[in-house]
């Protein structure tokens, strides 16, 4: 880009900044690039306690002094991210927060439903308590009262660190530690919201929480941050959604989710993600580096991660269990497509530290176009881990000579007593099964859609209701183009 | 290099200008790409050294200790003597012999009619052998590779083995590690050419004199022309004490065939790395492995094969047993070029724990860049099936018999897909007598 150029656009920037116009909808926006500043900025913005403040500067303080560079290993390849190139805080702007969906900006409430999202259809018909996150910050949290009366604490985490400090501080970066990797420690510094949920003892949570996440303002990093706490003996099943409008710059998403599970407790993680993918060409599209991490902490306690990737750029994703617990069990559940000039690289790691942990991995991946699917995935069982099991089943299935699929699994055992099976087949889309399709008046479309949806059905049946339907869908729209 | 730092990504090693300036006058002086080929490896390992833990194809084997010895060039070691073959090594029926100690032909302890297929390497350096200049370092280059990078670095002893279409070609090699009061190291390199259509065996078993340090660094290259077959079964039996860093890398034209097997039953420390090229269509590759360990044994096969062209197929089925301490590891890797169309890749490997204390780690990997292929994996560790040994208990077996048989059957299963009948008996009696002295007496459960 020619100095001139660069200045124009400096300037055009400024004026953005200065008007604090970008969308239509009035944004309260921090200036681009990141620093000690910005991450106080980000904090004082959001009234946060002292301690919460010292958190997020140790952690930037690391990340500054690039403790933890950006990995390498992965199968993925996109310019170097320039870090000082993005926005860090994006709000909408609000008075007081709203009490009812009344309050909150139409203009917003029109965003979602063109993103097909009806947000009041959902919260009357399917009882879905909706904790809507428009950009970065919590507009609407509905079904809240219902679910207060129980005991069960579903909110904001800012909401959650005024109101809950002491739940936030014991388990805040107690699953996914400050320097684990340099986006998590990143997100640490700068997260600006994300969802909190507790489950008190004993309770089986009557609903689904769902949270959806959009992103909308133009080169606004997303930092979410989630984290679900089931206590002894409770149950949650916890929904997260994706869509975003279509961009041309890539957007960094560095999202970071911690589960809890206490004794006997359970917790149901389900993403479907379909994030904006670049157009065909690859230009555009969302970096997606997210550390999703669950600690079985307690005995019999169970954590069952579901993924439906179907967007993003890149995706580098790769929901954990930590089966702290004898008798803990973790479960993943992977379907990821990519099509065009996507690259997703994504698996999950099972750490077995427990007696009798057992962990199970479906993972089926699909790529078509040009786009290149890696599974990564760790076993690992430590020599505490008596009797230990795991079973490892990955599938790929390749559309098109163009796309590429890898299956990297690692295996790690030091537990005589434990039993570790994995299996990996990559395979075409079978000729027959499409012509037979085909020989019954199907599109080829329809008969991708059909085949591929046969193919994920042991991860898409693990999937909520309301989920399971979208996804299924959405493995369709995802393959658009890839044959024919 | 000595003067190399450690850090997690390369370790120092003893192999610097020390351990050259000691090795005295090299092979092939009038031949400048003689010190061309040494001078690539040496500079490889001065830019990256010895692989550390943060190499990701070295995760799983640390050269921490080996680095911590240091060895002399065994060529200038003054006090070995080797007047025999150890009787560790079977004679094998139709398999003539050519021994090497450390890396250097033994004219006098090789059987006569062996002596007509080899040439030392030493002597097709200094003539400068065409047909061996053609493969030599083309098919195990130095890069990517730290076992090739130290052996290139030191290349002067080994063998060089031809065959052309007519009668096939047998060969039993047997390279003796002998240090003598200080620890030494050696770098044997073989070049192994199968012209089109001919047909070779090779049986390499790897041995050493016993209570001795010494670290075996041997380098093969096999070219396998048109049509041609070539079987490489390798008996890796090092003493307890011995460092082993092994690479047979191995090249197929058209229709060309490679049959490997890997026992691996003895050796301090042990990474043996299998590469395969396919360069031409219909090229077939079976590598199978049993290894059984124990005491503080560490053992890392590592695979890596390029299916560059379309309709070959390779197959591999690893098993091994641990006891004791020991740590078992399996790398295997398999990657499909964009256009290989009808591949056909297989793998399978499976680990039994026979005690509480081993390690085994496993990571198979499929790169796949073409759709219409076939590739699967499959992995899995655990320990003695309690039903299948409930089963031998109440007919009566004694428990250690028990045992025996079932560790026997785990892994005799494998050896028998060994083609040539002679090999495939020396190897079960080799992983018999193992078992008997470590599952059996050893009351290993």
């Amino acid at each position: 880009m020619a100095a001139t150029e660069k200045t124009a656009e400096a300037v055009r920037e400024v004026e953005k900044y200065k008007y604090g116009f970008v969308t239509e909808i009035e944004s309260d926006r921090a200036p681009k690039g990141l620093s000690e500043d910005i991450v106080r900025f980000i904090s004082d913005k959001k009234n946060e306690p002292s301690w919460l403040l010292d958190w997020r500067l140790k952690a930037y303080r690391r990340w500054e002094m690039d403790r933890d560079p950006e990995p390498t290993w992965a199968k993925l390849s996109y310019p170097k991210i320039d870090f000082q190139d993005a926005y860090y805080y994006a709000a909408p702007k609000l008075g007081a927060g709203p009490k009812s969906l009344d309050e909150v900006d139409p203009k917003l409430l029109e965003t979602y439903k063109k993103l097909g999202i009806p947000l009041k259809e959902q919260q009357v018909l399917a009882g879905v308590a909706v904790d809507a996150v428009f950009d970065s910050v919590s507009v609407a949290t509905t079904y809240k009262t219902k679910l207060r009366e129980l005991g069960v604490i579903f909110c904001s985490i800012s909401e959650a660190v005024r109101e809950h400090p002491d739940l936030v501080r014991k388990y805040l970066g107690s699953v996914v530690p400050i320097g684990d990797n340099v986006y998590a420690t990143l997100n640490c510094a700068v997260f600006t919201d994300g969802s909190f949920v507790y489950v008190p003892k004993g309770l089986r949570c009557p609903m689904e929480l769902s949270t959806y996440f959009r992103i909308n303002e133009k080169k606004t990093g997303q930092f979410e941050r989630t984290l679900i706490i089931a206590d002894e003996g409770a149950y949650v099943s916890y929904l997260e959604g994706c869509t975003a409008p279509q961009r041309d710059e890539n957007q960094l998403h560095a999202a970071v989710v911690e589960l809890v599970a206490l004794d006997d407790a359970e917790i149901k993680y389900s993403t479907v993600q379909n994030w904006y993918p670049g157009d065909e060409t690859g230009k555009g599209g969302i970096y997606n580096f997210v550390t999703k991490r669950g600690a079985c902490r307690g005995r019999n306690s169970k954590i069952m991660w579901t993924q439906v990737e179907t967007g993003s750029a890149i995706t580098w994703k790769y929901p954990s269990c930590i089966l702290q617990g004898d008798n803990s069990v973790g479960e993943f559940y992977s379907v990821a497509i990519t099509n065009n000039a996507q690259q997703a690289d994504t698996g999950t790691k099972m750490i077995h530290i427990g007696r009798n942990t057992r962990s199970k991995i479906i993972s089926k991946g699909i790529s078509a176009g040009r786009s290149s699917n890696t599974y990564r995935g760790l076993v690992r069982i430590q020599g505490k881990a008596d009797r230990a099991r795991n079973y490892t089943q990955c599938d790929s299935l390749l559309i098109g000579s163009t796309s590429a699929a890898h299956t990297v699994p690692y295996i790690e055992s030091q537990n005589s007593t434990a039993m570790t099976e994995h299996e990996a087949t990559t395979s075409k889309i079978s000729e027959d099964q499409l012509f037979y399709c085909l020989a019954r008046g199907m599109t080829e479309e329809e008969a991708v859609s059909l085949i591929v949806n046969g193919f994920c059905k042991e991860v898409l049946q693990t999937l909520p209701m309301e989920f399971a339907v979208e996804a299924q869908k959405l493995v369709g729209i995802s393959l658009e183009g890839s044959v024919g | 290099m000595a003067s190399v730092l450690s850090s997690s990504r390369s370790t120092a090693h003893p192999f610097g200008e020390r351990y050259a300036g000691r090795m005295g006058p090299l092979p092939g002086a009038s031949q400048p790409w003689v010190d061309g080929l040494r001078q690539a490896g040496r500079a490889a390992l001065t830019s990256s050294g010895l692989p550390g833990p943060k190499v990701e194809a070295w995760r799983y084997t640390s050269l921490a200790e080996l680095a911590k010895v240091a060895f002399i060039p065994a060529a200038t070691a003054d006090d070995v003597e080797v007047a025999s073959v150890p009787s560790r090594v079977p004679r094998l029926d139709g398999f003539p012999r050519l021994v090497l100690v450390n890396g250097v032909l033994r004219r006098d302890l090789s059987d006569v009619a062996a002596n007509a297929f080899a040439v030392p390497l030493r002597d097709a350096l200094n003539g400068g052998d065409p047909a061996v200049r053609a493969v030599l370092g083309k098919i195990a280059p130095v890069s990517g590779s730290p076992i090739s990078a130290l052996n290139t670095s030191f290349l002067s002893e080994g063998l060089v083995v031809s065959a052309q279409s007519g009668a096939p070609v047998r060969l039993q090699i047997v390279t003796i590690g002998a240090a003598g009061a200080e620890p030494a190291a050696f770098h044997p390199r073989i070049v192994l050419t199968a012209s089109d259509g001919a047909d070779v065996t090779v049986a390499v078993h790897h041995v050493g004199l016993p209570g001795q340090s010494y670290l075996s660094n041997p380098v093969t290259e096999i070219s396998i022309g048109r049509g041609a077959t070539v079987r490489n079964f390798v008996d890796l039996a090092e003493d307890g004490d011995a460092f082993h860093l092994g690479l047979t890398a191995v090249n197929l034209a058209a229709n060309g065939s490679y049959e490997d097997f890997r026992l691996a039953l003895g050796g301090g420390l042990i990474r043996q790395d299998v590469t395969a090229i396919f360069s031409g269509d219909g090229g077939r590759v079976t590598l199978n492995g049993a290894y059984a360990l124990a005491k503080t044994e560490h053992h890392e096969l590592a695979t890596t094969f390029f299916h560059d062209v379309p309709n070959c197929n390779s197959e591999q089925i690893v098993r091994g047993v641990a006891a004791g301490r020991s740590r078992a590891v399996f790398q295997g890797r398999i990657r499909v070029a964009p256009n290989a169309q009808k591949t056909d890749a297989r793998q399978n490997h499976k680990a039994l724990f026979l005690d509480a204390g081993p390690k085994i780690d496993c990571k198979p990997e499929l790169e796949i860049f073409a759709d219409d292929v076939q590739c699967a994996h499959g992995a899995a560790t655990g320990e003695i099936d309690h039903d299948q040994l409930f089963y031998l208990l109440s007919r009566g077996i004694d428990p250690d018999t028990a045992r025996a048989l079932l560790v026997a059957g785990f892994l005799v299963d494998v050896v028998s897909r060994l083609s040539i009948d002679v090999v495939r008996e020396a190897f079960a009696g080799a992983v018999s007598a193992w078992l008997k002295t470590r599952v059996v007496s050893g009351g290993v459960p």
